[in-house]
């Protein structure tokens, strides 16, 4: 796995700490892959028989499966290792974050804007779906500010998230935005975007990829949190990026009528909320110039799982504090899409495999007959699929 | 500006116990530390022997300013796995053991075939 890359507000710790980092980044894979794998033969041997045996029947669907799965000395086991295991990641950045405070905050404070640009808006409300839970147990989540000209969470968020994945997307932690850019530009490459926004950027790390694969282009970024924007300005401006952050709300963009060729998310909707969702998709319309293209990447639709692989989100959405998880994953996105004002015949969808972590061919091949995976195959940290949807204007 | 930040949780709502007394729930969580502090330990045993290697001769300065390179990385992320699955050994243990008692039918059909004269 490779080392994070080190820009200049990235605070990694001492010798230690970095070793203690990486050590939770090995045994959150190793719970989630290899003690993980033993899940559904827990549940096919095991849980399943004596539930059948006690109901005359099997669970007829993923919570009945979580009760049962939770009821088991190995479910209980793999449960309590995941969610300390989730603490453990987030302790272990805690310490060299609080210590290179309040420095961070006045060196970000001193950035100038010589790429980019940012402007913060005191008046956008936190929305309850990012207020009401600490999501993935990150404490403070991604808006709490903590000072004055605050970056603690953005710095928390960058580092934690690296020890969370274990490298797994990259050392820029773009894995997943890559992976789009390079599908758009292959798969359609008669567009050229002059004008791109992303949604919910929080650092910026999804926002950078786009910079690089559109050089042309002028990017913009949105996010409702504050501490996250100033540190990805200060990020970006570090690593020559030309991005414009902008603090807004993506549920009621500022940005006019028509003004952008490109609009596109990298696995926000799943922590917005139902009423939430479609509105954002509204706002995506409106901003688009005729022609343009809306692209999300997101978790596939729970319709494309079985049983057993939905008791995962059904996990996650109770102990790894995601609230609008089970909900969104639901919902059916082309029939949202739709609602939304996008032509049905406009709308595409995708399982593109990730850039990284698939052969060229196989990449290639993606590109040239588009098909959704079944949640089987689609698994974070299983395999190396992203499901993408969206439409054009 | 000058205030000490300290991070804590704002909405992360109560801890979740798995077990009937969620004191195995604790101590399986002490464990998981007591597991990363001997690896952080390992690794700075790790650094002094490179160190070593290299110099011959080390300062505290030395151990705290060295950071691994990608191939050092490798190989301590090779031998952290293979704690890891030492460690917990035993939960894998009980996952291969439902494989086995599922593969009892042929077990026994095998024993059968043995014991034939």
């Amino acid at each position: 796995m490779p080392l994070q890359h080190e820009h200049e507000f990235l605070v990694t710790g001492s010798h230690d700490e970095m070793n203690r980092q990486h050590y939770v980044s090995r045994l959150r894979m190793h719970i989630l892959n290899q003690i993980g794998a033993g899940m559904r033969g827990v549940y096919e041997n095991r849980v399943k028989p004596k539930f059948k045996q006690t109901n005359g029947r099997v669970p007829k669907n993923e919570h009945e499966i979580r009760k049962a799965m939770l009821a088991d000395s190995y479910g209980k086991t793999w449960s309590t290792m995941m969610v300390n295991c989730q603490d453990m990641v987030w302790e272990s950045v805690r310490p060299a974050i609080e210590r290179a405070q309040p420095g961070l905050n006045e060196k970000v404070s001193r950035v100038k804007a010589t790429h980019g640009s940012i402007v913060l808006n005191s008046d956008v409300k936190v929305p309850r779906y990012l207020a009401g839970a600490d999501i993935h147990r990150m404490p403070g989540n991604y808006h709490t500010e903590r000072a004055t000209d605050d970056v603690t969470q953005g710095a928390l968020y960058d580092r934690g998230r690296f020890v969370y994945n274990g490298g797994a997307a990259g050392p820029f932690a773009d894995g997943i935005p890559r992976t789009m850019a390079a599908y758009i530009k292959a798969r359609w490459p008669d567009f050229k975007p002059k004008k791109i926004l992303e949604l919910g950027c929080t650092i910026g790390t999804s926002t950078v990829p786009f910079v690089d694969a559109f050089p042309d282009a002028e990017v913009h970024a949105i996010d409702v949190s504050a501490p996250s924007l100033r540190y990805g300005h200060a990020r970006a401006e570090a690593l020559g990026k030309p991005i414009h952050f902008h603090q807004m709300d993506a549920e009621a963009l500022d940005f006019e009528d028509q003004s952008f060729d490109l609009v596109y998310s990298c696995i926000i909707f799943h922590e917005t909320s139902r009423k939430a969702y479609p509105k954002i998709l509204e706002e995506c319309k409106r901003i688009l110039k005729p022609g343009g293209q809306m692209i999300h990447t997101e978790l596939t639709p729970v319709a494309n799982m079985d049983d057993f692989d939905a008791f995962y989100i059904d996990w996650d959405a109770y102990y790894n504090n995601e609230p609008f998880y089970q909900t969104y994953t639901s919902l059916d996105p082309e029939e949202w899409v739709t609602k939304a004002g996008f032509e049905p015949s406009k709308f595409f969808q995708a399982s593109i495999p990730d850039l990284d972590r698939s052969p060229p061919d196989v990449f290639a091949g993606a590109v040239r007959n588009p098909t959704v995976a079944d949640r089987k195959a689609a698994r974070v940290g299983e395999s190396a699929k992203w499901y993408t949807y969206g439409a054009w204007k | 500006m000058s205030d000490k930040i300290k991070i804590t949780p704002v909405n992360r709502g109560k801890r979740p116990a798995f077990f009937d007394d969620p004191a195995i729930d604790q101590l399986m969580a002490i464990v998981m530390s007591m597991s990363a502090e001997m690896s952080v330990l390992y690794d700075r045993v790790d650094t002094i022997e490179r160190l070593l290697d290299n110099k011959g001769t080390l300062s505290r300065d030395d151990i705290e300013a060295f950071r691994p390179d990608q191939d050092t990385e490798d190989e301590r992320n090779v031998r952290r796995n293979e704690y890891i699955a030492r460690l917990f050994r035993i939960i894998h243990e009980e996952r291969e053991s439902l494989v086995s008692h599922d593969k009892m039918d042929e077990y026994n059909e095998l024993m059968d075939e043995l014991a034939k004269p």
